[in-house]
This record gives structure tokens, C-alpha cells and sequence, in this order.
């Protein structure tokens, strides 16, 4: 009897499991609505591609003039660090970063952290990545907020952020354009 | 500071991270959470009443308010999902969360006993207020109620995969409490659910807990279980003292059991335990036995 009610068990999480499994969060396919927020001054967006995954933004058309050059660039951390991961999976955060190595702006798209609703939902959490620099620490009690019983999610967001400004610093922009 | 030629960045956490970066900032929390899980264990393998206290206060104080070091139904949710924390920056976590397992297989539910802190705070106040608002439960309704909490545990991991909805912890388990943040409503009930366990002692660990129903589970595979003599057959001593009817005459439940060592200071009484008495009479062959039950 107890046996039986074993092989149940055992049965059934492994169900659970693959239901699970199917049901995984992957990013937003569709950030487009975001990207006015990220950068005002845009007025076209590349498609998505490159490496590292990216949009790239155009205060000049490049369709009327190919020789313009990107303002800024708009990338998930999910694309970037995808090994990062919060108290329960992934923090997909939408980052826009200009030139300069400067954050234009953040929009948290999903995240299933149980603890988010108090730590990274809330709007100052993005709000204060706006205008820091990739060559800041992002370090949670530092220069990010902390938020006690959330420290998991919080670092593993500034983590992201600090991780995915970096790889895209290095492979588009130059050491002597960023803004210290 | 010097940065490689071929390193025109020089980010201050450079391309390799050193044990000594990831240690560093976690060294504080792993060193005061080793301490806690050392007094845990030492209170347990001593079986001593006052260092099980001593363990509560550090339960309720470092584990509940100041860390929020609590196995939560979230918990589950992840390792369902396989979404766990990074290793290397959590290592803290990791070591609670492997302990609280290790510790399930090894000895039972010794977490819900004296590391959860919510456990720890009604098992305190269940100690220090007055007696006089109990009442026993009937064994007949104890052992049914106790059911209660797999059927919830069932009930919040189907509801969690149907509707993906994390939030749902806060309905069921009252742990968000040490981080004090709730809404009106879940201060109100969980007002209500102190107040029942004034009535019931340990009600929630005992009948509601889906994470206690969760160990309860992984509690079959206990490796060192409590030691039971023969005269454990007619003996009902430890059964009345045990306050978790985990104990069924000669056998005890493993999955209602939280080694809180009541039972085990009784075994080791040589005054009350007939093992001990019967010894004792055999030794000298004289004297009665007035605590040989009768049934």
C-alpha cells in the first residue's frame, strides 16, 4: 500500500515537473511599445539581431541616410547574462544604453520573484539605474538601494544590469566616449 | 591599479572573479548561519530544554527578523520549476536549504521542531503564556486534522502550476510576517490563526503547514530514528507527553514527529521510564511499580 502511494507520488512530480517545464517564462518578443520611453530622441529601431542580441536606436533614419550612426542601444539582461537568475528564475529587465556608457533607461518586464512586489516592482527601483554609468558598481547597498529581505532578488538584478551594460560596453562602444 | 593592455576597461570586477570577491560580501551571514545551525544541533543531540530555548530566541530573532531564513511553499515552486538562486552568490541560502533537507532525511522534521521560525515563536509562547486557554484535541479528530496540510500542499502546487501565481504563499503560510509587510487582511488573519493556537497548541505546524506536509513526506526516509524499547509496546507515557501526536502506542509517525526531544528525555528518565524501572526492579527485586500502566 505504501508502495503503491510511492510510485504515485514519484509519478506525479514527475509530472508536475515536465508541466513545469513547458510552462517556462521565455522573454518578450515584442518590446517595441518600450522603446520611446528608452530613448525620446529615437526616431528608428533596428531590427533585432547582433551579438550580443540587441535593437539599435536612430535619431536619424538610417532608410534616409545609411551612413547614420546608433545613439543608444536597447537589450534584455535575460539575452545578455542568461545565467543570471533571481530567487526564482530570470529578472527580464529591458535596458536602453546610449553612447556614452550611460543607462537611458530600464523597464522591468517580468519577473516571478516572490519577493519582487516590494523589492524590484516597484518604479524607483528602475528609476534609479536611469543616468548611472557602466563604469559604476551597482553594488546593492552601495550605489543601488537595498531592500532587506529581498537581497536575493536585488542583487541578482543589479547584478544583471551591471553585467549586461558591461558585455554590451565592450563589444559597441569605446573606453574613451564613456562618461565617468 | 593595473589593468592588462589588453583590457582597455578595466571594470573594477574584472573578466575573473576571485573566490575572495564572492566570499567577501557573504563571509558575515555564512559565519552567523553556520553558529545558528551549530546551536540547533548541539541543543538537539544534547536533547537540553533550555539551549532548545536559547535556539528559538535565535530562530525568531536572526532567522525570522533579521534574515527572513525561512523554508517557504516558494521554495518548492523553484525546485518544481528548477528556477533556483545563482550557487556562488547564495551560498548562504544554499546551506540553509541543503541543511533543512540533509537534516529531513537524517532525523526528520528537526526543522519545523526548532529551526522555522514561526515553529519557534509558537512553541515560545506556547511555553510562557497560561495554560488555561488549551484544550487537548481527541486523538480521532488529531490524526484526521493533521491530513489537512497534504491536502493543502496538493491544493497550492495544483493551483500554482494551473495559474503560475507565486503570490499565493501569502494565503497559506504566515512567514511574510517576519519581514513585516502584509496587507490588512493577512495581519487580521494571522491574528486569528495566533489566537486559534492559544486553543491549539502548534496548530498551524501540526494541521495547516504545506511545507511541514512537505518535509512530513520526506520524512519517511529518516535515517536515525528514536529508539524505542519493548516495553513501548503497553506504554503510553511518551504518547500523552507528546504535544504533536506523533506517537501511536509502540510506533511513531515519522511524518507528524519534529524531534523536539520530549519523548527521547522521557526513554532517558530513569525515575519515570518503566524501561529503566523494570531494570531497576529486576536489579534489586523489590519494590513496586506504580507508573506500569494498567491498560
Amino acid at each position: 500500500m505504501k508502495r503503491v502511494g510511492g510510485v504515485i507520488l514519484l509519478l506525479s512530480t514527475v509530472g508536475l515537473v515536465t508541466l513545469a517545464a513547458q510552462q517556462r517564462i521565455f522573454t518578450n518578443p515584442r518590446p517595441e511599445p518600450y522603446f520611446k520611453a528608452l530613448f525620446p530622441a529615437a526616431v528608428a529601431f533596428s531590427p533585432f539581431g547582433g551579438t550580443p542580441l540587441h535593437y539599435k536606436a536612430y535619431a536619424v533614419d538610417p532608410k534616409v541616410n545609411p551612413a547614420a550612426a546608433p545613439i543608444g542601444y536597447i537589450f534584455w539582461t535575460t539575452d545578455l547574462v542568461p545565467q543570471e537568475r533571481g530567487y526564482h528564475g530570470p529578472i527580464h529587465l529591458l535596458l536602453g544604453l546610449d553612447t556614452h556608457g550611460v543607462i537611458t533607461g530600464a523597464v522591468m518586464d517580468y519577473n516571478s520573484e516572490p519577493y519582487g512586489y516590494f523589492s524590484v516592482d516597484p518604479p524607483p527601483f528602475v528609476a534609479q539605474l536611469k543616468g548611472k554609468s557602466v563604469r559604476d558598481p551597482f553594488r546593492v547597498g552601495a550605489d543601488i538601494a537595498a531592500v532587506s529581505r529581498a537581497s536575493i532578488t536585488m542583487n541578482s538584478a543589479a547584478r544583471a544590469v551591471r553585467d549586461a551594460t558591461r558585455t554590451m560596453a565592450r563589444a559597441f562602444l569605446f573606453p574613451d566616449q564613456i562618461k565617468q | 591599479m593595473m589593468q592588462p593592455a589588453a583590457d582597455p576597461w578595466g571594470f573594477e570586477d574584472a573578466a575573473v572573479e576571485t573566490w575572495g570577491d564572492i566570499l567577501g560580501p557573504q563571509a558575515l551571514d555564512l559565519a552567523l548561519l553556520a553558529a545558528f545551525i551549530a546551536l540547533a544541533m548541539v541543543s538537539f543531540s544534547r536533547k537540553s530544554v533550555a539551549l532548545k530555548f536559547v535556539t528559538f530566541a535565535a530562530a525568531i530573532g536572526y532567522m525570522g527578523f533579521a534574515k527572513s531564513y525561512l523554508i517557504s511553499i516558494t521554495n518548492i515552486f523553484s525546485v518544481i520549476d528548477l528556477n533556483l538562486p545563482v550557487v556562488k552568490y547564495n551560498l548562504a541560502w544554499y546551506l540553509f536549504f541543503g541543511f533543512t533537507i540533509v537534516s529531513t532525511m537524517l532525523w526528520g522534521r528537526l526543522y519545523c521542531g526548532r529551526v522555522c521560525a514561526y515553529g519557534a515563536l509558537t512553541q515560545t509562547l506556547d511555553a510562557v503564556l497560561p495554560a488555561w486557554t488549551r484544550v487537548e484535541v481527541p486523538r480521532a479528530v488529531e490524526k484526521r486534522a493533521a491530513w489537512i496540510k497534504y491536502g493543502l500542499l496538493a491544493g497550492v502546487l495544483a493551483y500554482y502550476l494551473i495559474t503560475r501565481d507565486l503570490l499565493v504563499y501569502q494565503y497559506v503560510e504566515p512567514f511574510w510576517m517576519f519581514g513585516l509587510f502584509g496587507t490588512t487582511t493577512m495581519w487580521v488573519a494571522l491574528g486569528a490563526l495566533l489566537a486559534a493556537t492559544l486553543v491549539v497548541r502548534n496548530l498551524y505546524c501540526r494541521f495547516l503547514c504545506p511545507v511541514g506536509a512537505a518535509l512530513g513526506l520526506l520524512s519517511y526516509l529518516t535515517v536515525f530514528r528514536i529508539k524505542r524499547w519493548s516495553e513501548c509496546d503497553t506504554c503510553r507515557i511518551c504518547q500523552k507527553a507528546c504535544q504533536w501526536g506523533a506517537i501511536e502506542g509502540p510506533k511513531i509517525l515519522m511524518t507528524e514527529c519534529v524531534r523536539c526531544d520530549d519523548c527521547e528525555r522521557l526513554y532517558a528518565d530513569t525515575a519515570r521510564c518503566p524501561h529503566w524501572r523494570i531494570i531497576d526492579y529486576n536489579s534489586k527485586k523489590i519494590a513496586v511499580l506504580p507508573l506500569l500502566p494498567v491498560r
